[in-house]
């Protein structure tokens, strides 16, 4: 019989070396490998869906699989906002670690309640860059005007006293050149892409006391899942866990790839020492951490067993 | 089916809708829900509602309606006149002077206003009556005025260089400074040409009808002077480091409306609505264009047409200018027939793949684009232009105006080539204001 | 029907000022942002989302108003070519095939409303907006709209038996 075909989409640039989109099709080679009637066409670069649209075109089993930033989707299911929430990460051994944990039980049960199952972990480590100086303590930051990544960063860099600026990160590049923008905090993979190393004056790099991570995790919808015979699902997951070891090995090459970007650039690069990752902390646990412990069911749960993981 | 074979049925469908007289948003939404229904059933009927709502659902585009506002407000004022007599006063006894200050009217009013009708309106109620009141042809009055009317689409703001930069993710203000030069350039084509067609049909250009004393002369710049502050105003703020286009649009408009108030002293409600009534039937226009072009590009992509065609002419291997030749060729077509904001939105996610990898720089292809956008503003079967004129000047029948535009046509195709050979006129400005691009 | 057509082009004009206002509105928010931003160096919270889905706004709920302006741009060569009858036939055509996607449009877009409302569903923004609000301008404008195409067709019938070509 001919293979059915399931569409796969996400963000990110298609065909140029980005490792979300190498995931995605890796993923679509290792099932297609292993001849269970499956084919998997890839839409990249938002060619099918905006990147929020994502969440719900999956959810109603119109799209079959994507790479998603859980937190997108953070309107419909609050409690995704732990997914990029300041420093409940840290780096990506114990993002390793947070993978097995209650926490991300928690959160992929949320995950299935809403007609999706996670095929492989993923999770991006990500820096501040500025203008105007090295960011490293929450003072350091006083004054700039900032774009942030989710609610949850701007509710901590507004602690700490910085201007927010919403804008896509298509215009970051353009915000910094006009000088609207001061600052900024994105994943390394959109640092390198965006080119903002022609733009910044200092990076901080994730190192060992990261501020930024988010899970972006492959998804697959529950409607076509629950429609593959056993043999189809198991192949999907054992791609998957191809997906996911992937990545595994990229991950930290994305923060060192950014580094070596910036460095060549001659932006200078320092990284947050403990205190200052503390010092942040401080904030986060007054703002961002505070407002979901109050605002989502079971918020504070959340935070409490993500903390818990060693 | 293959892709292309439902790309081909696509388009069939779509210009039988055209040419019924559907609008261009609705029949752009039902050929697309009718593609997605046969193909993916009732349940794509769901994404119906998010994919319009989404499609607007953007920070950048709020600088459409914000540009439309600000070119409304200054067109439902004496501005126009206003500006228009200014020059005239000034440039009056320089041979041909009434040319050059029909046209250079027309490239200030640009700086206004994003849309070509509203400049080709704002200018052309007091340049064609006067150019005809001092023995100009109608032929030339005309044409033009309809001519110098598109400048309003390629020196910035622009409406059009603002959806190419949603459509494509490029930079709105770098597309802007982009329009600047190339902008000048075609209206000294413009001017050039004009002058010398009135030299050929013997008009004595320096007929003088009216002294103006050097008083004349500056009492009237307080009331044009406000509005070119207002034009440097905006390219302070978007290029100075204050704002993002679209603060910049809503900035803009919001000064222009308080300067008519004070300079026309237009306290009364009806001016206003006026220029709110125009702004909006322009404004929501565009976006339900914009928003039906969102699943429109949805549903040729999920279809996989749009990857195919990409595929299919990157497998031709033509050489890089003859392909730019046929997508010239291609967009004069479409142009002839719809308005450049649809012309865009339906074209430019197909094109840009193919445009870059064929080695063009996108600004430098988005002005190519506009111009080409603005001939179709002045040639049958559709050409907004003619009918503001023909509206204007309803004596002057329609032929006479097409004969009158026809020459500025070859102006354009001529500022094409040159822009062809020397990329330097579009990129130049953008790079030394910005920097080299991404 | 005389009146049904009267009532509806007063729920269209209103909801012309509607749209109106709303791009009114987004001007004074929009420089409001700007001067607090660049000069008094304060972050600002809700003004982009707020002016976004006021232009969304606008549009949706401007739409009926906006066909009753017959501002929705076509290309109406064809029609204008034949004229007569046929034009009258053609136009009838166009206008219930848009009715016909409106209608679609329209029915969508309440569902989409609906499941936002029922749901809780927020914008995933620090002013976290309940969806539903800028989430109802599309089945409301739309479904006027609707009755606005219907008035249209209607109008044009009876304006043909009225004046025989
Ligand atoms: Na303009
Ligand atoms: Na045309």
């Amino acid at each position: 019989a001919q293979a059915e075909t399931l569409k796969a989409s996400h963000q990110f640039p298609g065909g140029k070396g980005d490792a979300r989109d190498e995931m995605v099709q890796l993923f679509a080679k290792e099932l297609a490998a292993a001849n269970v009637g499956l084919d998997v066409q890839v839409y990249p670069g938002q060619s099918l869906y905006k990147a929020k649209e994502q969440w719900g075109a999956l959810t109603k089993g119109q799209l079959d699989i994507t790479s998603f930033p859980l937190d997108y989707a953070s309107g419909r299911v609050p409690q995704f906002s732990a997914t990029l929430m300041p420093g409940l990460v840290r780096n990506h051994d114990r993002a390793k670690r947070l993978n097995d944990s209650p926490f991300m039980d928690q959160i992929k049960k949320l995950v299935e309640d809403s007609g999706a199952i996670v095929i492989a972990d993923a999770w991006l480590g990500g820096a501040f860059a500025s203008k105007k100086g090295c960011i490293t303590s929450p003072e350091s930051i006083k004054g700039q005007v900032t774009r942030a990544a989710g609610p949850a960063f701007e509710q901590m860099l507004v602690g700490a006293g910085a201007s927010i600026s919403s804008m896509a990160s298509s215009e970051i590049y353009t915000g910094m050149q006009t000088g609207v923008l001061d600052a900024t905090n994105t994943s390394s993979g959109s640092f390198v892409s965006y080119r903002l190393y022609e733009q910044v004056k200092c990076l901080t790099e994730p190192g060992e006391n990261a501020l930024w991570f988010m899970y972006e995790p492959m998804l697959i919808s529950k409607e076509t899942y629950d429609r593959l015979t056993p043999e189809q699902q198991a192949a999907v997951m054992a791609a998957g866990k191809k997906a996911e070891e992937y990545f595994d090995k990229e991950a930290a090459g994305l923060d060192a790839k950014m580094v070596d970007a910036f460095k060549g650039a001659g932006v200078e690069i320092v990284s947050m020492s403990k205190d200052d990752y503390d010092a942040w902390l401080a904030i986060a646990k007054e703002t961002a951490y505070k407002e979901f412990a109050e605002k989502v069911p079971g918020g504070q749960e959340l935070i409490d067993a993500a903390l818990a993981v060693e | 089916m293959s892709p292309l074979e439902i790309g081909l049925l696509i388009l069939l469908v779509l210009i039988a809708l055209f040419a019924i007289g559907m609008p261009i948003a609705f029949a752009l939404g039902a050929v697309s829900i009718g593609t997605l229904l046969l193909i993916d059933g009732f349940r794509s009927l769901d994404i119906l509602g998010e994919t319009f709502f989404s499609g607007l659902n953007s920070f950048t585009l709020v600088s459409i309606p914000m540009f439309i506002l600000m070119g409304a407000a200054v067109s439902n004022s004496p501005a126009g006149k206003d500006l228009y007599e200014a020059l005239d006063r000034w440039l009056n006894r320089v041979p041909g002077g009434l040319v050059l200050s029909n046209l250079g009217a027309c490239s200030l009013f640009a700086a206004l206003s994003g849309s070509s009708p509203a400049t080709c309106a704002a200018i052309g109620k007091m340049g064609i009556p006067e150019m005809r009141k001092r023995g100009y042809p109608d032929e030339i009055s005309a044409g033009s005025i309809a001519a110098g009317g598109t400048l309003g689409i390629l020196i910035p703001p622009s409406i059009t260089m603002i959806v190419y930069g949603i459509a494509t993710e490029t930079s709105i203000g770098r597309l802007f400074l982009a329009g600047v030069i190339p902008g000048m350039m075609l209206t000294s084509i413009f001017m050039a040409w004009t002058l010398y067609s009135c030299w050929r049909s013997g008009l004595t250009m320096s007929d003088v009808t009216q002294h103006y004393s050097l008083r004349q002369k500056f009492e009237i710049l307080p009331r044009v002077l406000p509005f070119m502050a207002i034009v440097a105003g905006i390219l302070f703020v978007l290029y100075g480091g204050v704002a993002t286009p679209s603060e910049a649009a809503g900035v803009g408009a919001l000064f222009c409306l308080v300067l008519v108030v004070v300079v026309y002293k237009m306290f009364s409600a009806r001016p206003f609505l006026a220029m709110f009534r125009d702004s909006t039937k322009e404004s929501v226009m565009i976006m339900m264009i914009i928003a039906a072009s969102e699943l429109f590009a949805f549903t040729l992509s999920s279809t996989f047409v749009t990857q195919s065609i990409a595929g299919w002419i990157s497998d031709l291997e033509v050489n890089r200018w003859v392909l730019m030749a046929i997508i010239n060729v291609f967009l004069l077509i479409a142009g002839f027939f719809l308005p450049p904001v649809a012309v865009i939105l339906m074209t430019a996610p197909i094109l840009l793949p193919i445009i870059t990898s064929a080695g063009f720089d996108p600004y430098w292809f988005a002005v190519i684009l506009t111009i080409n956008m603005e001939i179709g503003l002045i040639t049958p079967p559709v050409g907004l232009n003619l009918y503001v004129i023909n509206s204007i000047a309803p004596d002057i029948s329609l032929g006479t105006i097409l004969r009158g535009s026809l020459p500025y046509v070859m102006c354009m195709i001529l500022a094409i080539v040159i822009l062809c050979i020397f990329p330097q006129i579009v990129t130049f400005l953008p790079d030394l204001v910005m920097g080299a691009g991404i | 029907m005389k009146r049904f057509v009267s009532i509806v082009e007063t729920l269209s004009r209103l909801c012309g000022l509607t749209s109106m206002l709303l791009i009114a509105a987004s001007t004074l928010v929009v420089s409001q942002m700007v001067f607090i931003r660049y000069f008094l160096g304060a972050s600002t919270v809700w003004q982009t989302e707020f002016v976004v889905y006021a232009m969304i706004a606008s549009t949706f709920i401007g739409a009926p108003y906006v066909l009753l302006l017959k501002g929705h741009v076509s290309v109406d060569l064809l029609p204008g070519l034949i004229g007569g009858a046929g034009k009258r036939l053609l136009d009838a055509l166009a206008a219930i095939l848009s009715l016909m996607f409106c209608a679609l449009l329209g029915w969508s877009g309440w569902h989409y409303f609906y499941e936002a409302l029922s749901k809780g569903w927020t914008t995933d923004t620090v002013w976290a907006l309940p969806l539903w609000i800028p989430l109802l301008p599309l089945p409301l404008g739309v479904a006027i709209l609707c009755l606005q195409y219907i008035a249209e067709i209607y109008k044009s019938w009876t304006l043909a038996e009225e004046t025989p070509a």
